[in-house]
């Protein structure tokens, strides 16, 4: 019998072949693309992330992998030049008839690439690092941004309007954005700010880290998140909450009955039962746009304004229109435990994976 | 069973290739993006004889930038976990272990996610950025192999079963040790560690690490297979094996070596892919016997199989979103291990 341990190992050979044949697949695949020098009109410029990338003038065909940069998008009315958006892209409602390509963590390569994009927006916050190094490696401009204040985030969306060839747009937007928050500025001027708790996540009980565009949000809103954490989605120890004792609690969410149902469910559990805030029925229930860093976070802000300090906009008609005072008097009848089951809102628990 | 000859063996393997081959151009068929088989065998045909200029760039890039490399890079992962298992199996003659038993992807993992700490602290050139994190993941895989080998010593030589334990033991706690760790991880680290846990080949990756990987698989599964026929005797215990004229402690040092390193180098690209390396080595053995000799090849390109199946079925089923290769292997090898085990005690 030969002795076939000394022969050359036959998988080996396949193995040895396979990448003969991507070498040269991958040179001549190269070879083929056109190369930027024949692409019109390209410039450098500097993402948030502090990457240089060269990018169309004017570009005409975008992909964004992030609901927030979709947002953006349709707030500057350049949504003809959006081709492609992710499963979570659900705001504004026409957003969801853009062709998808697939989740905004794990999008799919081979559904961008047919798009055509010339540029392709991501955010640091919620994609990752993988998705921007595997678009350079095929060639695929992409643009990051990452805003952590409401400041920044206006300032970034003014970014993206110049990068995408609409500065005008921008600026418009910007102005009057900016022109809404200094109202509200002079508007709770003087007024103590409420102490009050973010609930991203009552199970186990995450709220948001000084650090995030939230609690900036929040203190717009003449609030002030009662958590001192430098993490961004800090879980919260009940004790310590107890003890820091929120004027209010915060709850971001589409639905605000979802969200009473959700208060009222808390109000039975142990623990929770001995916050004033819960006691007393204080709670904030606004838009889940807090949640993504786009131009509708200052109705947002707004919307918290007008729930956390209903007095000073009583006398002269506030812009915000479903502005309701913090609900004291319409607290639903308590559930029965049972309801806790469901209860830390299915829909925040999307919202929290979807959302940013 | 008819004696193994050099014939059978080439015979054997050949066929198994010409599998892997057809999967491969299924795989490289199927994905998000529809391509025609004709479309796809023309193209490959021209690839091959150097015409390629002619080949669109949408099939260019979606078929060979996205979809080959990524499967080559399965290929590779597939055989490195499939050689690492069946070695592990025969050095510790335990029919469960795997891979990973020994602690080994636990250490990748500890080690990628302090790199991925450590991403965010340095200032890293894009090129550096890409492999840090592989890199890491094969640091913490090479110190837990030394450290279990450690552990593994008595009185100056491997003892398999103090291995065994020591390599559990050590998976446990460097689990409790990724566990701290993430609970201390900020969002969009948080989200890469998940997905490197759970397995993924959707990344792709440099090049030069490609070869790289193919360069090391080839080099450990070479000294694993130098020893193939050791390995038969070792299966009659290693007492009888050593009076056979077999040199028991050198063949588990380069066994425990090489299959680890196979494991460290596939971990460090894939994360924890799991059942491959479990799995395929025992369907191995179903289907040509338990000689090392034919086991080890055929555990390579059944590896590689597999993989590139699991993974097909992970940019598949619910594109346009890619699942993890891992929940995929998880999901179809539990009840199949399952039906092995009954199957085998009927």
């Amino acid at each position: 019998m030969p002795r076939i341990a000394s022969i050359l190992k036959v998988p080996a050979v396949g193995v040895a072949l396979g990448f003969a044949f991507l070498s040269t697949a991958q040179s001549s695949a190269q070879a083929t693309a056109p190369s930027a020098a024949t692409q019109p009109a390209t410039h450098e410029v500097v993402d948030e992330m502090g990457r240089s990338v060269r990018v169309p003038v004017s570009p005409s065909r975008v992909v964004s992998l992030a609901p927030s940069l979709t947002e953006t998008v349709y707030a500057l009315g350049l949504q003809g030049h959006l081709v492609g958006d992710t499963e979570y892209c659900d705001y504004p409602p026409e957003a969801r008839k853009k062709p998808k390509v697939g989740g905004a963590i794990n999008p799919n390569l081979e559904e961008i690439v047919a798009l055509h994009p010339d540029l392709v927006l991501v955010t640091k916050s919620l994609n990752r690092l993988e998705t921007v190094r595997a678009l350079d490696v095929l060639g695929i401009p992409s643009y990051a941004t990452d805003p952590h204040t409401v400041e920044e985030i206006i300032s970034s969306t003014q970014k993206l309007a110049d990068l995408l060839g609409a500065p005008v747009a921008g600026k418009t937007l910007s102005v009057e954005l900016q022109n809404r928050l200094a109202t509200l500025e002079t508007r709770l001027a003087g007024i103590p700010p409420t102490r009050v708790l973010f609930i991203v996540w009552t199970e186990p009980l995450m709220s948001v880290g000084k650090d995030t565009f939230i609690a900036d949000a929040l203190r717009k809103a003449g609030a002030v998140s009662i958590v001192d954490s430098t993490r961004d989605w800090p879980q919260m120890n009940l004790e310590e909450v107890v003890r820091l004792q929120p004027d209010c609690l915060v709850f971001a969410s589409s639905h605000s009955e979802a969200a009473a149902r959700d208060f009222a469910a808390l109000a039975d559990r142990p623990g929770w039962r001995l916050l004033e805030a819960v006691h007393n029925h204080h709670y904030a229930v606004i838009s889940d746009a807090v949640n993504r860093p786009a131009p509708r976070i200052v109705s947002a802000i707004e919307e918290l304004a007008h729930q956390l300090h209903p007095a000073v906009f009583q006398e002269t008609g506030a812009p915000g229109k479903d502005a309701s005072p913090v609900r004291e008097p319409t607290l639903p009848p308590a559930k029965p435990a049972a309801a806790w089951l469901r209860a830390p809102a299915s829909t925040m628990a999307t919202e929290f994976s979807c959302a940013l | 069973m008819r004696p193994l000859t050099l014939t059978r063996l080439l015979l054997r393997c050949t066929m198994l290739l010409g599998v892997l081959f057809v999967v491969v151009v299924i795989a490289l068929k199927l994905g998000a993006v529809q391509v025609s088989l004709y479309g796809l065998g023309r193209d490959l045909v021209r690839v091959l004889l150097g015409h390629s200029s002619g080949i669109s760039t949408d099939y260019g890039m979606i078929v060979m930038d996205i979809r080959l490399p990524r499967i080559l890079l399965g290929i590779v992962v597939g055989a490195s976990l499939s050689v690492a298992g069946a070695s592990f199996q025969a050095l510790l003659r335990n029919p469960l272990a795997d891979p990973y038993v020994l602690g080994v992807s636990s250490g990748a993992a500890v080690g990628a996610i302090l790199a991925l700490i450590a991403e965010n602290d340095l200032a890293l050139s894009p090129e550096m950025a890409g492999v840090i994190t592989p890199l890491g993941a094969f640091l913490g895989a090479a110190i837990t192999i030394a450290a279990v080998y450690l552990l593994g010593l008595r009185d100056g030589q491997i003892d398999s079963s103090t291995l065994l334990l020591g390599g559990i033991i050590t998976a446990s706690f460097l689990s409790a040790v990724i566990i701290f760790l993430m609970s201390t991880l900020g969002g969009s680290n948080l989200r890469g560690t998940v997905f490197w846990l759970m397995g993924d080949l959707s990344t792709p990756q440099p090049r030069s690490l490609l070869y790289l990987l193919s360069f090391g698989f080839l080099v450990a599964a070479g000294a694993i297979y130098t020893t193939a026929a050791d390995l038969n005797l070792l299966l009659a215990g290693e007492k009888e094996a050593m009076h056979l004229g077999v040199d028991v402690p050198r063949v588990r040092i380069v066994v425990y070596l090489a299959a680890s390193i196979l494991t460290g180098l596939a971990v460090s690209v894939s994360g924890t892919i799991g059942y491959v390396g479990l799995l395929v080595p025992h369907l191995m053995r179903l289907i040509f016997g338990s000689d090392h000799r034919m086991l080890l090849p055929a555990s390579a390109i059944g590896g590689a199989i597999v993989l590139v199946i699991a993974d097909t079925l992970a940019r598949t089923v619910a594109a346009p979103s890619d699942l993890s290769v891992g929940a995929v292997t998880a999901l179809v090898g539990a009840p199949f291990f399952i039906y092995l085990l009954r199957r085998r005690n009927a």
